[in-house]
This record gives structure tokens, C-alpha cells and sequence, in this order.
């Protein structure tokens, strides 16, 4: 880790930063002594930035903005990293499956892999949380834990194609090498000749590829809760911007907080997944 | 074997994969119903005797298995059927008509963002890649980086907000036709264009960069410099062909983004698209439209790839041999 962080150029570092100060909010966002995010305060709605009491301001409603963003966080880091954990394991078990096996299992599930991705995956994950958050009863509505657990489920199966095609890829080139030939021909058996040789050389690719889906599933969250069917009344980052969208006149930074939060947290996942790809190449070009 | 027979057999390879692909998406998208928690009887059925009941279930297909339902459903679908809104009065609405409503709209506003985008991106790619390590080009290359980083939706609201509420140069929400008023048209469209334009633009200048760049380092352009060609001859022909592969292969790829985008800025700027359109099935419940909006944005999304695929063979004959070969 300390290795890497030295390899890195100033942007990489200002990233790796920002993306460890959003994890620490997610996860002891709630010891942080803030003003409750749920609770408003009437003397003191829509003031500006650096108001007392209020860092970062609050909106027309009286919510406390930093306090909704330290929160927040865990709801939007959650989401993005459960799906995309659980999507990039699914994707690349998948894709080194059939990429190292070929034939008639390599159809299938690279046929799968190619139908999923025909449909644009915001489109995929809004008919999914669509259809699978639903109540019997339409006035009841479905419950936030629920809301977020169907979100979590739909960003994976949006995930899992990404992922598995980029492992499909790198599962193809890696296993045609010398040494995994070599080792193959010695009698080593498949499930080792795969971990041992094939999964370490294929992660690096998968790890700058989940970087680069980590800011695809926040902006998709955003999207979602823009949409209407995103965690309604929850603590996220994109229910933020979706409760003050198109009236945020009165308290302008309702606005700008929460959507420079998310974009400059989109920008870091970005410029990590970069570098990590720019290390990948570096190393390859040098065999 | 010869030349023709092999292109033909590939031709027909290509075209059964592109079958495949579309059957298994818009089965996939018919399997989506067949999660739904709530049953789909309860939903749509809405006759109080047995007998219309059993009647309405016959009518919308319910008693089928899943394969069968998306084989019915699949009949009416090519036969230019998109199933129906059912009312609580059991009164059918056909889809059909509000596709061919909404469609163009939603093409429309891909079609400006493409467009724009090509013709912003191109020549500030070149430029920057001639420009490549110094400082202005790395300062562009960092606001590039971060403007393709930026959600297209965080340029909506901003871009409304600016433009359209405190400046109030163009309307902040709302579409005009462009047969009802030209002006207005492009008025109302300025603001969403923009906004998907914007991260679209960043993402294709960046890629053009990285691949004049390649490119100005191939041997063939020293040779073409050294036989005494103009730049400008040398950019055309030499450089900006193999690089426009690069582009129209990002733009197709680009295009699935794009469409995702048009959902939420099409909400957001209240135009009357396939996004408003499937938000509207969405709230309502009705997912039968649903499932056909989402079918024909998979086909055609499917179809241009394709194409574009095809116009990469025209344009780059080395990615035709490599297929056939």
C-alpha cells in the first residue's frame, strides 16, 4: 500500500485521500458530534456555508448539509461497493471460467455476457429496481431497507458483465502464456494452475476496471433517486440532489454541496482506476 | 474456399450472433415480469365475474408459461403490436402510437449530442495532441478528465439553473417541435443537448489525443513528412482515417451511456422521449409498455453497433481482412 501511494502523482494522491476521508465518514460517520441529518432546524433554514452550527450551510428545508453528506455516504459507498464487489466476484469467477475452459461454455456465457450488455445498463438497472421494488398495495410504500437491498441486487446484475467481460479478456491473453503452458504440461492441476497463475495476473485489470464501475454505480444511484426510485427519504448522496432538484433557488448550495460531493468522489474513483490502469500497461510494456 | 463464400458465410455468422443477442435481451427483459413480487393477474385483471376474468387472462396472455408469454408477446412485437396500458376499466391503450410519438424526440436529442460532440471534439483533440506535454495541453487534460467525470445530470440541474433560471437566456424546462417553431425548437433543446454533450465531448477529445498522438509517432507519417506532404494533407489522410475508427467505435460504445442519460435529462427537462415514457410506465405500473420501450431501446442499440461495426470495415481495411482472415 505505502509502495503504491509512493508510485502515484499528486492527483492520484489528492484521490486516494479523498476516497479514504469519504470511506472514514461512511464508517464512523455517525460518532462525528453533527447536527442529526434528519432533524431540522427552524431558525436557521437555508443559510449559507460557514453559518454557525452549520459548516457547509443548510437547505430550503432546514437539514444540516454536511451532516446529510458525512451520512450519506454510507448509504451511496455501500451500495456502490457491496454491487460492485459482488458483481466483479460473480463476473470474474464467470469470465476466467470460460475464457480458461473455451468451447461450448465460453459460448454460453459470453452470449449472456453480450445480451445483458445490449441493453444500456441505466436502462437495465431502472427496469430492474422497477419491477422487483414493488408492492402489492401501490399506496403502501416499499420500505427504505428493502428499496436498498433491490438496488444493491440490480447494480450487481449491471455489474456483473462489465466485470466479467474485462476478466473473459484478460483470462484469454494470460492463459496462452509460456508459463501457464509450462505448468500446465508438468501436470498441475486446473484449479491451481488458475489461482495461481491466471488470478494474480488477471486482478490487477479487474481492479482498475471496479475503480472506473465504482463512480459508474454512484452516478447510477444518483440517476436512480433522480428518477424517482431510488431510496426515497433516505440518507444518500443521490436523494440529496434529488430533493432539492428544481428548487434550489432559495438555498443554492443545497445544490452545489451534494453534486460536488458526488462528482469530486466520481473524479477520485476515476483518477485511481487510471493510474492502476496506467501501472498495468507500464508493466506489461516492459516483458 | 473462395473470397465470396467466406465473406458471405461471415456475413451470415454475423447476422445469427446479432439474432441471438436480440432474441436473448428482449426474452431477458420479458423474464423481468416474470419477477415482479406482486402477480401480474392482480395487477391487470380487473373483472369481477369468472367469466370476464378468465376472459381478460386469455386476453393479455397471463396463463401462459414464461416462454410462451414472450413468444405471444414476441409475435405481436413483430407484427408491430407493442401490447397495451390496461385501465383499471379494463380499457386497453395500444404502446404503439406513443413510441412512434415519443422516438423521434429521443432521437432528436441523441442525434444533436453525437453531432455536437464530433464536431467540438475533433478539432480540439487535434490541437491538443499537438500539443501534447505542454502546459496548456495538460491543463486540458485535466479539465477534460474531470468534465467526463462529471455526471451529465449535474450538468443538467447547473446548466438549468444558470442559463435557465438566473440568466433566463433559454427556457429551463419544456420541448417545442421543430415543425411547430424551428427557433424554439433549438431553443428548448440547447440546455439537454448540452448537458449530455459535455461529458460526451471530454470522453471523445481524450481518446482522439491519445490517438493522433500514436499515431504522429507511426513510421508512415515521418515518411509522409519526409516525401514533403503538407500537414495538412498528412492530418487527413494520414492521421484523422485511422483515428475517425477510434471515434465512431467510442461513439457506438458511447451510445449505450448516452441513452441511460437521455432518461434522466429527458425527466428533468420534462421532454416528451422514450425517458418520460418509461418513467410514466414505471409510476403507473404498467410494465407490458414497459417491457416493449425497453425491448425496442435494446434493439436499436443492438442494430446501431452493428452498423457502426460495419462502417469501421469500409473505413479501416485492416479490421475487414483481420475479420475474415
Amino acid at each position: 500500500m505505502v509502495k503504491l501511494f509512493r508510485e502515484m502523482k499528486i492527483s492520484s494522491r489528492v484521490s486516494a485521500f479523498w476516497l479514504c476521508l469519504m470511506a472514514l465518514f461512511a464508517v464512523v460517520g455517525h460518532w462525528i458530534p453533527l447536527p442529526d441529518p434528519r432533524e431540522f432546524d427552524i431558525d436557521a433554514s437555508a443559510v449559507g456555508p460557514f453559518s454557525p452550527g452549520h459548516i457547509l450551510g443548510t437547505d430550503a428545508g432546514g437539514y444540516d448539509l454536511l451532516s446529510n453528506i458525512v451520512n450519506g455516504a454510507r448509504t451511496s459507498l455501500l451500495i456502490s461497493i457491496v454491487s460492485v464487489g459482488l458483481g466483479g466476484f460473480i463476473g470474474s469467477v464467470l469470465g476466467i471460467l470460460a475464457a480458461y475452459r473455451r468451447g461450448r461454455l465460453d459460448y454460453i456465457i459470453n452470449t449472456t455476457f453480450n445480451i445483458m450488455l445490449s441493453i444500456p445498463n441505466l436502462v437495465l438497472g431502472l427496469a430492474l429496481v422497477a419491477v422487483l421494488a414493488n408492492n402489492a398495495d401501490p399506496a403502501i410504500p416499499v420500505n427504505p431497507n428493502r428499496r436498498m437491498f433491490v438496488i444493491i441486487v440490480s447494480l450487481t446484475i449491471v455489474i456483473i458483465p462489465i466485470l466479467g467481460r474485462i476478466a473473459r479478456g484478460a483470462t484469454l491473453t494470460w492463459s496462452n502464456r509460456e508459463f501457464v503452458v509450462a505448468a500446465r504440461s508438468m501436470g498441475m492441476k486446473d484449479l491451481n494452475i488458475v489461482l495461481r497463475h491466471i488470478v494474480p495476473n488477471v486482478l490487477p485489470a479487474i481492479y482498475a476496471v471496479g475503480f472506473l464501475a465504482v463512480g459508474v454505480v454512484i452516478v447510477a444511484e444518483g440517476a436512480l433517486s433522480l428518477l424517482g426510485v431510488g431510496i426515497v427519504d433516505g440518507l444518500s448522496w443521490g436523494a440529496m440532489i434529488a430533493r432539492v432538484a428544481g428548487e434550489f433557488e432559495y438555498a443554492p448550495q443545497s445544490m452545489y454541496v451534494p453534486v460536488l460531493v458526488l462528482a469530486l468522489t466520481v473524479i477520485a474513483c476515476n483518477q485511481i482506476g487510471d493510474f492502476l490502469r496506467g501501472r498495468l500497461d507500464v508493466r506489461e510494456g516492459k516483458i | 474456399m473462395n473470397d465470396l463464400t467466406f465473406k458471405l458465410l461471415a456475413a451470415a455468422r454475423r447476422l445469427a450472433q446479432l439474432l441471438v443477442v436480440i432474441v436473448g435481451s428482449t426474452f431477458l427483459v420479458s423474464l423481468l415480469l416474470q419477477l415482479l413480487p406482486v402477480g401480474l393477474k392482480e395487477l391487470y385483471v380487473f373483472a369481477l365475474d369468472e367469466a370476464g376474468r378468465q376472459q381478460q387472462i386469455q386476453a393479455l396472455h397471463l396463463d401462459k408459461n414464461p416462454v410462451m408469454f414472450y413468444l405471444y408477446w414476441l409475435w405481436d412485437f413483430v407484427r408491430g403490436d407493442f401490447g397495451s396500458i390496461v385501465y383499471p376499466t379494463g380499457v386497453l391503450d395500444p404502446v404503439m402510437p406513443k413510441v412512434t410519438a415519443a422516438m423521434p424526440v429521443s432521437l432528436r436529442l441523441v442525434f444533436y449530442v453525437q453531432a455536437l460532440a464530433l464536431v467540438v471534439s475533433v478539432p480540439l483533440g487535434i490541437l491538443s495532441a499537438y500539443r501534447a506535454g505542454r502546459r496548456s495541453d495538460r491543463v486540458i487534460s485535466y479539465v477534460l478528465f474531470s468534465a467526463a467525470s462529471i455526471p451529465n445530470f449535474v450538468f443538467a440541474l447547473l446548466l438549468a439553473s444558470f442559463f435557465g433560471v438566473t440568466l433566463a437566456w433559454l427556457p429551463p424546462l419544456g420541448y417545442v417541435a421543430p415543425s411547430e417553431n424551428l427557433v424554439e425548437h433549438l431553443r428548448t433543446m440547447a440546455l439537454p443537448v448540452l448537458a449530455l454533450a459535455i461529458p460526451t465531448i471530454a470522453t471523445y477529445t481524450r481518446l482522439l489525443r491519445t490517438d493522433v498522438i500514436a499515431a504522429l509517432r507511426e513510421d508512415y507519417v515521418t515518411m509522409a513528412a519526409s516525401k514533403g506532404l503538407s500537414n495538412i494533407r498528412i492530418l487527413f489522410t494520414h492521421i484523422l482515417r485511422p483515428s475517425s475508427v477510434t471515434l465512431f467505435t467510442s461513439a457506438a460504445l458511447n451510445m449505450g451511456a448516452l441513452i441511460g442519460g437521455t432518461l434522466v435529462i429527458e425527466q428533468i427537462f420534462t421532454i416528451p422521449g422514450m425517458g418520460t415514457e418509461i418513467g410514466i410506465a414505471i409510476f403507473s405500473r404498467q410494465y407490458f409498455a414497459l417491457q416493449s420501450y425497453v425491448a425496442v431501446i435494446a434493439i436499436g442499440y443492438v442494430l446501431f453497433n452493428s452498423i457502426v461495426d460495419i462502417a469501421v470495415g469500409f473505413v479501416d481495411p485492416r479490421s475487414r481482412d483481420r475479420r475474415n482472415g
